[in-house]
C-alpha cells in the first residue's frame, strides 16, 4: 500500500512537471510524433510488401506470351514435355480479346493481344527452372511470373527499409536531443528544490522518477498522435490501395493484412523507450544526489 | 547519539576540521559556537552526510557514516531533522505541503499525513498559516515552518546550522526556545551559531570551535567572543 501511494505521488509530481513545462510539451510531442509517424508508415509499407511478396511466392504459374505465327497448341505440347511442368493452359488471343472486350467495353480495334500459355510448375522451387526453359523457346516472345515481380518488390522494399530506418534513426536522435533539453531545463529550474528534497531524505527514485515518467509520457502521447494519423491515412487510402494491390496481384486476398496492431505496438514501444530513455539519461547526468 | 572520532576534514587548503572528538548523548541539547570560518557548517554537513571526513569516523545513532552506502543516505536523513539558516522551503508549495512532502514521498496515508502535519504545525504555532506560501511569511515564521518540517517524521536528532542567522534578536530567541521545548520531549538538539545572545540566555552545553579545533566544551556555558579557556 505504502509503495502504491508513493508511486501515485510520483505520478502526481509528473503531472505537475508536465504542467510546468508549458509550450515545450508541444514541441517535444510534435517532433516525436512526426518521427513515429514516419517510422510507423515505413513499417506498414514494408510489412504489406512482405505479405504481398509471400502471396506471390506461393504462386506456381508462369505466363508465356507467344510471338504471332506460332501455333499455341504445338508450343503447349512442347512445353508439357518439360519434367517440372504439371499443366499448361492455353488462352488464345481471340478468347482473351473477347473477355477483355466484355469486361472493359473497348471499341472494336484490331486484336492487340498475344496468344498466352499459363504454365503451372509442379512445385514452388521448380518455377524458376520452368521459367528459364520456357524463355529459351523461339516461339516465346516474353514471360511473366510472380517470383520475378516478387523479387523486384523485395529489392524496392529493402531500399525503403534502409532509407526509412536511417530517417527514423536521425529523427530519434533529434527527438532525444529535444527531450534531453526539455528535461534539462526543467531540472535546472528545479535544482534548488531537488537539493532540498535530497536533504530531507527523499529518495533519488522519488526525485528522478517524475522526470523519467514525463519523458515516457511524451513518448506515449506522441505515439498516440502518430497512430491516429496512420489510422486516418488508412481510412482514406485503404479502399484505393486494396484495388491497386489486387490488380497488381489478382491472387491476393481482398482483406489485405497491413500489420496494423503490430505496427502500433512497436510505435508505442519505441516512443516510450525514446522518451523515458532520453529523460532517464538526462536526469542521471544533471541530478547529482 | 552523535559521535566524532579523530575527525579531520580537508577541502584542499587549511583543514576545516582538525582531529575533532565529540560526543553528544541522546536527548542532549548543545550549541556549537565559533567565529565564521571555524568549521561549524562543515561539522554539521558531516552529520547529515553532505560531506565525508578526510579521516576519522562519524557516528549518528550508532551508525558509522563512513560505511553508509550512497543509497542509505536518504534513510539517514529521514532520521535526522535538519534546519537551515536559509530555511530551504519549497517556494511553490504551501506551508502544509512543505511539511507534508516527506511523509507523502514515503507513502504515508493522507489522513495520517494531515494529522501529523497539524500536530507539527501546532508545535510551532502556525496552524493558521497552513495554506500560506513561504514568501508570504516573515523570516521567523519561515524558520518555524522549517522546524515543523524537521520534526514531522519524529526524528530522534535535530540539527540546526545557524538557524537564527537571518533573524532579529527577539525572533532568534523565540526560535531557540522553541527548539529547547522540542528537546524537552527527548529529542537530541544540536545547534550551530555565532549568536552570543541566544547562547548566553539559554546557558546550555557550549562546544567552542576555532580554526577547526574544539577549544572548549562546557555544560551550562556561555559564549564570549574571546573565550576564557580555563572556564
Ligand atoms: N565546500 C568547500 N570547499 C572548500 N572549502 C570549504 C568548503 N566549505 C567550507 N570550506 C572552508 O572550510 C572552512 C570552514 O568553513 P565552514 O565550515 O563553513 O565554517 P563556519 O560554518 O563555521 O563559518 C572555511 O575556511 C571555509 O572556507
Ligand atoms: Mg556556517
Amino acid at each position: 500500500m505504502r509503495h502504491l501511494r508513493t508511486f501515485f505521488r510520483v505520478i502526481i509530481e509528473t503531472g505537475l512537471g508536465i504542467k510546468r513545462s508549458g509550450w515545450s510539451n508541444w514541441l517535444v510531442v510534435s517532433i516525436l510524433a512526426i518521427a513515429l509517424t514516419i517510422f510507423g508508415g515505413i513499417l506498414q509499407v514494408t510489412m504489406t510488401m512482405k505479405n504481398v511478396v509471400a502471396a506471390f511466392g506461393s504462386q506456381l504459374e508462369v505466363s508465356a506470351y507467344l510471338k504471332d505465327g506460332y501455333q499455341p497448341k504445338r508450343v503447349a505440347r512442347e512445353i508439357s514435355q518439360i519434367p517440372e511442368v504439371q499443366l499448361v493452359e492455353i488462352v488464345t488471343k481471340d478468347v482473351a480479346w473477347d473477355e477483355m472486350k466484355s469486361t472493359f467495353k473497348v471499341a472494336s480495334l484490331a486484336n492487340p493481344l498475344p496468344n498466352t500459355l499459363h504454365i503451372r510448375a509442379s512445385s514452388p522451387e521448380a518455377v524458376e527452372a520452368v521459367a528459364a526453359k520456357v524463355k529459351l523457346l523461339s516461339a516465346v516472345e516474353n514471360i511473366r511470373y510472380p517470383l520475378n515481380v516478387a523479387r523486384k518488390i523485395n529489392e524496392f522494399r529493402h531500399f525503403i527499409e534502409i532509407a526509412g530506418f536511417a530517417i527514423t534513426a536521425a529523427l530519434s536522435a533529434a527527438t532525444l536531443t529535444v527531450i534531453g533539453n526539455t528535461i534539462h531545463l526543467l531540472i535546472e529550474s528545479r535544482q534548488r528544490e531537488i537539493e532540498i528534497l535530497s536533504l530531507m531524505g527523499v529518495s533519488p527514485f522519488y526525485i528522478k522518477g517524475p522526470f523519467v515518467l514525463q519523458g515516457a509520457a511524451y513518448g506515449a502521447g506522441s505515439a498516440a498522435v502518430a497512430i491516429l494519423v496512420l489510422v486516418g491515412v488508412h481510412i482514406y487510402l485503404d479502399p484505393y490501395l486494396t484495388d491497386q494491390l489486387v490488380s497488381l496481384a489478382p491472387f491476393l486476398p481482398r482483406n489485405i493484412e497491413y500489420g496494423m496492431w503490430q505496427t502500433f505496438g512497436v510505435m508505442l514501444g519505441l516512443g516510450v523507450l525514446v522518451g523515458a530513455g532520453g529523460s532517464a539519461w538526462t536526469s542521471g547526468k544533471y541530478i547529482k544526489i | 547519539m552523535i559521535r566524532l572520532q579523530n575527525v579531520t576534514k580537508d577541502y584542499g587548503g587549511r583543514p576545516a576540521l582538525v582531529n575533532v572528538n565529540l560526543h553528544i548523548a541522546l536527548g542532549e541539547f548543545a550549541f556549537l559556537v565559533g567565529p565564521s570560518g571555524a568549521g561549524k557548517s562543515t561539522l554539521m554537513r558531516l552529520l547529515y552526510r553532505e560531506e565525508t571526513p578526510t579521516s576519522g569516523s562519524v557516528f549518528v545513532g550508532g551508525v558509522n557514516l563512513n560505511r553508509l552506502h550512497k543509497r542509505q543516505v536518504p534513510l539517514l536523513r529521514r532520521r535526522l531533522g535538519t534546519i537551515f539558516q536559509d530555511y530551504k522551503l519549497l517556494p511553490r508549495q504551501t506551508v502544509f505541503n512543505n511539511v507534508a512532502y516527506i511523509l507523502r514521498a514515503l507513502g504515508v496515508e493522507e489522513k495520517e499525513v494531515a494529522k501529523r502535519v497539524q500536530s507539527a504545525l501546532s508545535v510551532v504555532s502556525l496552524e493558521h498559516k497552513a495554506d500560506a506560501y513561504p514568501d508570504e511569511l516573515s523570516g521567523g515564521e519561515q524558520q518555524r515552518v522549517g522546524i515543523a518540517r524537521a520534526i514531522v517524521n519524529g526524528p530522534p536528532v535535530l540539527l540546526a546550522d545557524e538557524p537564527t542567522g537571518n533573524l532579529d534578536p527577539a525572533t532568534s530567541l523565540e526560535i531557540v526556545q522553541l527548539l529547547e521545548r522540542i528537546a524537552e520531549r527527548g529529542t537530541t538538539v544540536f545547534i550551530s551559531t555565532h549568536d552570543t545572545n541566544i547562547v548566553n540566555t539559554l546557558r546550555r552545553r557550549v562546544i567552542y570551535l576555532k580554526g577547526g579545533e574544539i577549544v572548549s566544551d562546557v555544560d551550562s556555558g556561555v559564549y564570549e567572543l574571546e573565550p576564557n579557556l580555563n572556564v
